[in-house]
């Protein structure tokens, strides 16, 4: 039988976490008020159009993820105060303009003739944006000291996986000619420039500095 | 081949219908399901009776087919007191068929419609349906129809079962008819308040 | 897109046609009907065409979910972050998701008991009360009217269920009552917390819902007496956070609308 008052270490062998994180307190925060404001701008946009899409299926499922994003902004809202930010909505702002601009764009179309525009702008344009995103922050931050974001980041992760799978169904099920290729490409093109010109969704940086030519250690890079 | 068929009201009031064209769908329907030349058809619509107050009566004496039916049996569910020709063509062969079976079809001595029960009526008509569905070209809702027969003669598999027998059935007698019935009772587990009974009908007396 | 979208430009399938709810109102045979002694209107498995007046009701429902979806839907979107507060588009946002499912659910109880989609005609009058400018007034619109529509309707139809032994539809109805009895409870939590110290917006806000509770009387439908296919469901009404008084009102309006269709069916059908 194993001796209750036996010493060991704090941390199991395989549970290799260490610190510090390429993120400090004030960077977390930023992001997160960033998220916070996407997925507020996501679930607005997702609501909205459901009274304009005439597809029955697809209206059903914007009504779902609707509530995903939603509750993705209220984990984001939670997580505020946490990171030293009282006034939660003194960070819950774009990036940058041209984030501004982007999001603009995505929630643009609305005659029930524009389902396939509506779903390229979120299902090939800013989901995969915001996964890769989350997915920087997940591998970038401390899993010890920014534990409670990751926590977070996992479960909206789920979520972004699950949704961008069934939006991406759902377009390849709309998409019966070349000219709705086109439309749907033409779409794609036109949003993806606007975020480029925004550097990510939460600006510069989004994915961590480009690699330089000298081969030299750059952020995200290691931990 | 045409019937001597008649139609009151002789001209539509309080719906859209057009008294010609369900004249003319009723001699259709008639022909498609056989009913003799020399039978006389006389059809009666309450055209204050809308949809989904769908409700039909079928009477027979030799030489004549007399019916009964709510507005609502014509009635386009999209379209307030607009004729749906496509269901009206189903409706009204479905309820010569059981006038034919009244007439010499094994149904001779069944009670007249006011006097049979609901768990009764509901069998005939699935056999009724039934028969439009295997002979083909007729609107058909068979899950709605299946529906109708449940609500009255219960949610379980052994209703199931003679629902299965009775749609596909090439015949039926009244007495068949009512030995189902005894079947379906029997099974029927819902509290005596809760089985349907002969209610009140949307046919004035 | 442009906010508050207008009830004519709802988008709809090849199935669906819309019609208004004037038109069942100006009805003639509504007069025709009035003067015979047709029995409880009330909806039970029991009265005749129970079967086809069950599936046209649940259509309705299911047409009636959409419109709530989009309701709820629209509140996500059509307020700016200073007018509607950020916990009340994250409620309204939950209540998309639980339309969305009640709408699937919808479906599946129109399969089950033979009933295409669009199969019947579709009024908007349900969205109608999705369209104040104020959000307060849509809360109570949708969620303390509509949704206290929705109590009544649904409890009828698990009745229904129940009486006729039909296991599906029963279970089904009990999962949507759940739900909307926590709508209710949104509303009334809401209308409460942005009207506490603004007594003159509270009073409009109750009393565009008396109109809208008025409208969904629809004649006559909703009422606690045999004239009305659905029942006020009092009990779960008070479970939702409605008061007695509230109640009771509600009954005198159902009342109120009834006599109001009979005086309009009755002057549609007089020679002019």
């Amino acid at each position: 039988m194993a001796d209750p008052r036996k010493p060991r270490p704090a941390f199991a062998p395989w549970d290799r976490r260490e610190i510090p994180g390429l993120f400090d307190v004030d960077e977390s925060a930023r992001r997160v008020g960033i998220y916070k404001w996407i997925e507020m701008r996501l679930f607005e946009t997702l609501g909205g159009w459901v009274a304009t899409v005439p597809e029955l299926d697809v209206k059903l499922v914007l009504g779902r993820h609707c509530y995903h994003h939603a509750w993705h902004a209220e984990l984001w809202d939670k997580r505020l105060p946490e990171l030293r930010e009282m006034n939660t909505t003194r960070l819950t702002v774009p990036a940058n303009d041209a984030m501004n601009e982007f999001m603009e764009s995505i929630r643009e179309p609305e005659a029930p003739e524009l389902t396939i525009e509506k779903l390229v702008g979120v299902y090939r344009v800013l989901i995969p944006r915001k996964i890769a995103a989350y997915t920087y922050h997940l591998n970038a931050t401390s899993r010890i000291t920014d534990a409670p974001t990751q926590r977070s980041l996992g479960f909206i992760l789920q979520d972004e996986h699950d949704d961008w799978t069934e939006g991406e169904m759902l377009l390849q099920s709309l998409i019966e000619t070349e000219d709705e290729v086109d439309r749907a490409s033409r779409r794609q093109v036109a949003l993806e420039k606007i975020v480029l010109r925004a550097g990510g969704i939460t600006g510069p940086g989004t994915l961590g500095d480009a690699p330089d030519s000298s081969g030299a250690q750059v952020e995200g890079a290691t931990v | 081949m045409s019937h001597a068929i008649s139609l009151t009201p002789e001209a539509f009031t309080l719906v859209k219908f057009d008294a010609a064209e369900l004249l003319a769908i009723a001699e259709d329907a008639a022909t498609a399901v056989g009913v003799p030349d020399d039978v006389s058809i006389a059809i009666d619509v309450d055209e204050a009776l809308p949809g989904p107050l769908i409700a039909s009566a079928a009477e027979a004496v030799p030489g004549k087919l007399s019916f009964w039916f709510s507005g609502g049996s014509f009635e386009d569910p999209k379209r307030l007191a607009m004729l749906q020709p496509e269901m009206s063509r189903t409706e009204l062969a479905a309820a010569f068929l059981r006038g034919r079976d009244r007439l010499d079809g094994g149904f001779e001595d069944a009670p007249p419609d006011g006097e049979i029960s609901e768990r009764q009526r509901a069998i005939w008509d699935v056999y009724a349906e039934g028969r439009l569905a295997q002979q083909g070209g007729f609107l058909i809702n068979e899950p709605r129809r299946r529906y109708s027969y449940r609500l009255r003669c219960g949610f379980s598999d052994v209703a199931d079962a003679e629902y299965d027998r009775v749609w596909k059935a090439p015949s039926l007698s009244w007495t068949e008819l009512e030995e189902i019935e005894g079947r379906l009772a029997g099974a029927d587990t819902r509290p005596e308040a809760r089985k349907p009974l002969r209610h009140e009908s949307l046919r004035p007396s | 897109m442009k906010k508050n979208l207008p009830p004519s430009e709802l988008a709809r399938d090849s199935r669906f046609v819309r019609s208004t709810i004037m038109d069942a109102i100006m009805d003639p045979r509504n007069q025709a009907l009035a003067e015979r002694d047709l029995g409880s209107a009330k909806l039970q498995p029991g009265r005749p065409a129970a079967a086809d007046r069950a599936r046209n009701l649940m259509h309705g429902i299911f047409t009636g979910e959409i419109q709530a979806l989009e309701g709820a839907g629209r509140t996500t979107f059509d307020f700016d972050d200073d007018e509607a507060p950020f916990a009340l588009k994250l409620d309204m946002a939950r209540q998309c998701w639980d339309e969305s499912r009640h709408v699937e659910i919808s479906v599946k109880l129109g399969e089950w008991m033979g009933t295409e989609i669009g199969e019947y005609n579709e009024a908007t009058f349900l969205y109608e009360a999705a369209c104040a400018t104020d959000p307060i007034l849509r809360l109570c619109g949708v969620n303390r009217a509509l949704e206290g529509l929705a109590i009544d309707v649904f409890n009828t139809m698990r009745e229904f269920g129940d009486i006729s032994g039909d296991p599906v539809l029963e279970f089904c109805e009990d999962w949507m009552l759940a739900d909307e009895v926590t709508h209710v409870k949104m509303g009334s939590d809401w209308l409460r917390r942005l009207t506490e110290n603004d007594p003159e917006r509270r009073e409009r806000a109750l009393e565009f819902q008396r109109g809208v509770d008025k409208l969904f009387s629809l004649g006559g439908f909703r009422g606690e007496t045999d004239e009305n296919p659905i029942q006020l469901a009092r009990k779960l009404r008070a479970m939702a956070g409605f008061s007695t008084d509230e109640i009771d009102e509600i009954s005198e309006i159902s009342v109120q609308a009834q006599e109001d269709a009979r005086a309009m069916s009755a002057g549609a059908s007089a020679p002019s």
